[in-house]
């Protein structure tokens, strides 16, 4: 559903050029939970704003559920954005002034869904994430790993095709970045797709399928079940 | 500490350029707009002789008859007829006392140096120089013998003297005022008052008077008041004598009363005069009134200072309070995004006071640097008022209590406004923007 | 898609920011709504009709030391002389200029003092057959007085018995419109109203009663006495230049003094009404560009803040149009709050001064029309600050700090 080719992107500032990534190619299909590693300043954070359409690429083709998104202009990429994709970030980037019920609404009214049923969605989401008690809360009242289940809930509303995760355990403790692991390990089970960056390797595995950016380019390997297979591929 | 915390003011501003420099600029634009006003209401309030403005009291008598109307708040005329002026004068109450009436005349010398020109006078009893704290640079005032004899002499004040004699001692020297010479018995020092307090019939900020005269000049030459003339019931005055025989009121009266009891024996002889008279025909009313008003009270009551400056005033104040608000959200800002080195110094061993403390020698500063520029601004619209209005002249200039008020002002209204943001800025907590981010 | 309840509950939460906008909107609303209808009228009061061609007429006084000749026959020279410059349609003497701020006043009545009857304030000027024509005003009915009716005296003997009155002056003592032919009196000297004149202002624009004005035709000048020149159009100036050196050629014992025009005078009379005027237009300027400022700084800062949360909405699908109208309807609805504040201290403000002050009651079409002045010139003070906060990228979402 979803497809780079060729993709690259150049950063131009003043006479330095940088490319972030060159010659990306991915396909990604339905219901797919996908880990990205690689070593800082590989370009993962750039895949990432390309894959969410947050940033523009320099060159190459993707299609997104048979969308080419490099024929789109700013406002219909922000629309895609809000039908397609439900994001997860490594600081939360909750709203603080806003409690959890508005935080969770604002993707929905952008995409102009009627109070009814942004209503409706909001109350099966934090049902979902265990928070349905504490949505008058604002954001500052609650525990990293609390504002990250909101911010998964967020995502979720939107009824995304897929989720892009961006370390969504980095600022976590080990119990609290687990129980999201688990949770998000549930919702890819439920049917979601699943694209999550990370540079822990413990959380890389626990995803069926790898890849990893080296230098703004993809090497794609799927790991197995057991380390053996690990040992047997060479690494 | 407090040069350190100068010292961190000063940076603080260099490394904002430009929201110090709005902060400073909505500040002095605040201070100009206010002071621009202030000031032309303070030279028109100021008192004019504060060594004796409640020793020295106008009298207004109630003349008319029951019921009829005077435009002023109390209905009492603003000046007195010849006769009450005349025995007010003679009378034995009260202290030092002046009548007067403001005339002028065509002046000119035997020579043909000068070309006649208009000279404004005014014919008054002598005590008027002692009264008004006058000083002579040459000869001095004429005796009661002369006022009695309505002698021909004349007191001309310097800037008199230095157009016809080239400033030299005129004592002795002939002048030609209208037809009649007189001779020039005195000069008296400039006369720097704002506010023509002692006569505000015809002015209260034109220039005092060029030339002064004996009272008794007036009857004796049948000379022509050029001040106000106001009646109230239907007189002949075809005559000079009708007119000073009539209930006309044309003539200025002050006394001197320096204590209490001095104010209140005077009070008693007015109540005795006026029934006196009203035996002989005059004052026909049931309730007899007479009000003394001392120097700030007269002013006040012929509304020198203006309703439009008073608008102007307030509305000034209002207007510093709208660039006092811009400069609090401009100081929240800038607090606010400084909290993390306020954290570190905090971790450092300040405490919350020093903080608060540092923070408001800042808004200080900035207030001082507003009060300097305003001062520059308010200079620029005193300037702006006096080409547009010849006659505040005098007025719209900042003496030097304006000048001090100016930073004053300015300084506490910043600290006003800066006790929040520095409050809110020395309450955040250290640990909070000690953390990585 | 306005997001009307989110963003006043964020409001809610962080409300110094808005605050200080809401008092700043308010006072500048209170204050420029007065300020305008203060200005209003002022501008209505100096731009008034006087009735007058005040810029080809000059005024001028003379002050007569000599005493070897009659004052009243030596204007009557004067009178002549003057008529005879070139360029002057007509001259006189006048016991007093109108529009200067000194003057005669005095009660016109039905009946001669001191039995009671109606009466009206009027301000009068002793000035022969030629004044209607040399102060260029209008004789809408009867006539003018004749020669002989004119009386040039040094004395009281023989008083003038007619008077030409101004309209306004007529219909205040007779208002069933037949005061034509009637007598008025002044004092107890009766008068009979010849003629009347359409508009003529007084001595004293802020008189209760500054259009009652009435000639006299009674010469008696005292030493102080002044005349009036009418001049073509353009010639003003020249005439005035000569007019010291012949009038001191006719009889040289005086002072000519003060020579100056129609004009002049009035402005002098209503300069410290103008400075008001001209010090309100620059206290309201400044304050809008200050309030306008205000809030562009301000929501600066804000966007400043905000930057994360500004790319995380883009990046949760916001069109760029959304981040902009975000901004102005949070503005719009501090502006809102802030003018309903304002408004009411406007009102209140007007009450005020109305008490205090000699101000009239202020029109709340002012009121509106300066909230709906402020309101716009807040969205545009926005406008460029979250045309701005719109570009922020939401890539920014994904960058750690």
């Amino acid at each position: 559903m979803l497809t780079m080719n060729n993709i690259s992107k150049v950063y131009q500032t003043d006479m330095v050029q940088t490319h972030a990534l060159r010659d990306f190619n991915l396909q990604v299909e339905e219901g797919e939970f996908i880990a990205v590693t690689g070593p800082s300043g590989s370009g993962k954070t750039t895949f990432l704003n390309i894959a969410g359409m947050l940033e523009p690429f320099s060159e190459g083709q993707y299609m997104l559920d048979g969308i080419d998104v490099g024929k789109l202009n700013d406002n219909q990429r922000a629309d895609l954005r809000n039908q397609k994709i439900g994001f997860i970030f490594q600081g939360f980037n909750l709203i603080p002034d806003l409690n959890l019920y508005e935080n969770i609404e604002v993707p929905l009214r952008y995409r102009g869904i009627k109070a009814a049923e942004r209503k409706r969605r909001i109350e099966q989401c934090l049902e979902q994430v265990g928070l349905a008690s504490r949505a008058k809360h604002l954001p500052q009242q609650l525990s990293g790993g609390q504002q990250q289940r909101v911010a998964i809930a967020r995502a979720l509303a939107g009824e995304p095709r897929f989720l892009l995760a961006d370390e969504p355990t980095g600022n976590l403790d080990s119990l609290m970045a687990r129980q999201v692991m688990e949770l998000l390990e549930q919702i890819n089970r439920d049917g979601a797709t699943i694209i999550m960056v990370t540079h822990d390797p413990e959380l890389a595995r626990r995803a069926p399928r790898n890849i990893q950016v080296v230098d703004g380019q993809l090497a794609d390997f799927t790991l197995y079940q057991g380390t053996q297979n690990l040992k047997a591929a060479g690494v | 500490m407090f040069l350190h915390y100068l010292d961190l003011s000063w940076r603080s501003f260099k490394r904002t350029p430009l929201v110090s420099f709005l902060m400073v600029l909505a500040i002095a634009i605040g201070i100009g707009v206010t002071m621009t006003s202030l000031s032309v209401y303070h030279m028109m309030s100021a008192d004019p002789i504060p060594e004796k403005s409640s020793d020295l009291y106008t009298v207004q008598l109630q003349t008319m008859d029951e019921g009829r109307t005077w435009w002023t708040v109390d209905n009492m005329p603003l000046q007195l007829t010849y006769q009450d002026a005349v025995n007010l004068n003679q009378a034995n109450a009260g202290g030092k006392r002046v009548t007067m009436v403001r005339t002028g005349f065509s002046v000119y010398l035997d020579s043909d140096k000068v070309k006649p020109f208009i000279g404004q006078a005014r014919l008054t009893t002598p005590d008027f120089f002692d009264m008004f704290n006058l000083s002579f640079i040459y000869g001095g005032v004429w005796s009661t013998q002369q006022e009695a004899d309505a002698a021909p002499v004349v007191v001309i004040n310097k800037e008199l003297n230095d157009k016809l004699f080239a400033g030299e001692n005129p004592v002795g020297k002939m002048v030609y005022l209208d037809d009649a010479s007189y001779e020039v018995i005195g000069v008296i020092d400039d006369w720097d008052i704002t506010t023509k307090y002692y006569d505000l019939n015809n002015g209260a900020f034109n220039k005092t008077e060029q030339l002064f005269l004996p009272f008794s000049l007036m009857k004796a030459r049948q000379l022509e008041n050029w001040g106000n003339t106001n009646g109230w019931k239907h007189e002949k005055t075809n005559t000079f004598n009708d007119k000073l025989n009539s209930e006309m009121v044309w003539l200025q009266f002050w006394v001197e009363l320096k204590t209490p009891a001095e104010k209140q024996a005077y009070q008693d002889f007015l109540m005795a005069y006026m029934q006196e008279q009203q035996k002989l025909g005059r004052f026909n009313r049931e309730k007899l009134t007479a009000t003394l008003r001392d120097v700030n009270e007269w002013m006040q009551y012929n509304n020198v200072v203006s309703e439009d400056n008073e608008i102007l005033v307030g509305l000034s104040f209002m207007f510093l309070a709208v660039c006092l608000a811009n400069i609090l959200g401009l100081l929240l800002a800038k607090f606010l995004r400084r909290a993390p080195e306020v954290g570190v110094r905090r971790a450092l061993g300040a405490s919350k006071r020093q903080i608060f403390f540092q923070h408001i020698v800042e808004v200080a500063m900035l207030g001082f640097l507003g009060g300097i520029l305003g001062i520059i601004l308010a200079q620029v619209g005193l300037l702006g008022v006096r080409q547009s209005y010849s006659y505040y002249q005098s007025l719209a200039t900042m003496d030097l209590t304006m000048l001090l008020s100016a930073p004053v002002i300015a300084i506490s209204t910043c600290v006003i406004a800066g006790l929040y943001p520095a409050w809110l800025v020395c309450k955040t907590n250290p640990a909070i923007y000690l953390k990585s981010q | 898609m306005l997001e009307i309840k989110p963003i006043f509950h964020a409001l809610c939460r962080s409300k110094v920011g808005a605050i200080l906008l809401l008092i700043q909107i308010a006072i500048t609303t209170a204050i420029v709504s007065n300020a305008a209808f203060i200005i209003q009228d002022r501008v209505s009061y100096l731009s008034q009709e006087t009735g007058y061609p005040e810029q080809d007429i000059f005024v001028f006084n003379v002050m007569m030391f000599g005493k070897d000749v009659s004052p009243s026959q030596q204007y009557e020279l004067d009178e002549a002389m003057l008529r005879q410059i070139p360029g002057v349609v007509d001259a006189a003497y006048s016991s007093n200029t109108p529009l200067s701020g000194s003057g005669s006043s005095s009660d016109f009545s039905l009946k001669p003092a001191p039995e009671e009857s109606k009466s009206a304030r009027t301000s009068y000027m002793f000035i022969d057959e030629h004044g209607i024509n040399t102060y260029g005003v209008k004789l809408i009915a009867g006539r003018n007085y004749t020669e002989d009716e004119v009386i040039v005296t040094d004395n009281y003997d023989e008083l003038s018995k007619v008077t030409v009155v101004t309209k306004t002056l007529l219909d205040e003592l007779f208002p069933e419109g037949n005061g034509l032919g009637q007598t008025v009196y002044f004092g107890d000297i009766p008068m009979k109203i010849i003629g009347v004149i359409d508009l003529m202002k007084g001595p004293w624009l802020k008189d209760s009663r500054p259009d009652n004005v009435a000639l006299l035709p009674f010469i008696k000048p005292g030493t102080n006495a002044r005349f009036v020149v009418r001049t073509e159009p353009g010639q003003r100036q020249s005439v005035m230049n000569r007019v010291e050196e012949a009038m001191l050629k006719n009889y040289n014992k005086r002072v000519i003094s003060r020579i100056r025009g129609l004009d002049d005078d009035k402005e002098s009379y209503m300069a410290e009404d103008t400075l008001m005027m001209r010090m309100l237009i620059v206290l309201i300027t400044i304050l809008v560009l200050v309030t306008a400022l205000g809030i562009f700084g301000l929501t600066l800062f804000n966007i400043s803040k905000r930057t994360k949360q500004i790319g995380t909405r883009r990046a949760l699908g916001a069109r760029k149009s959304a981040i902009i109208s975000y901004f102005l309807v949070e503005n719009a609805m501090i502006c809102i709050v802030g003018l309903v504040i304002g408004v009411i201290a406007a009102v209140y403000l007007g009450q005020l001064l109305m008490q205090h002050f000699s101000i009239s009651q202020l029109d709340i079409s002012y009121v509106l029309a300066t909230a709906l002045a402020v309101f716009v010139m807040s969205l545009l003070a926005v406008l460029a600050p979250a045309k701005r906060a719109a570009n922020i990228s939401p890539s920014i979402a994904t960058r750690t700090i």
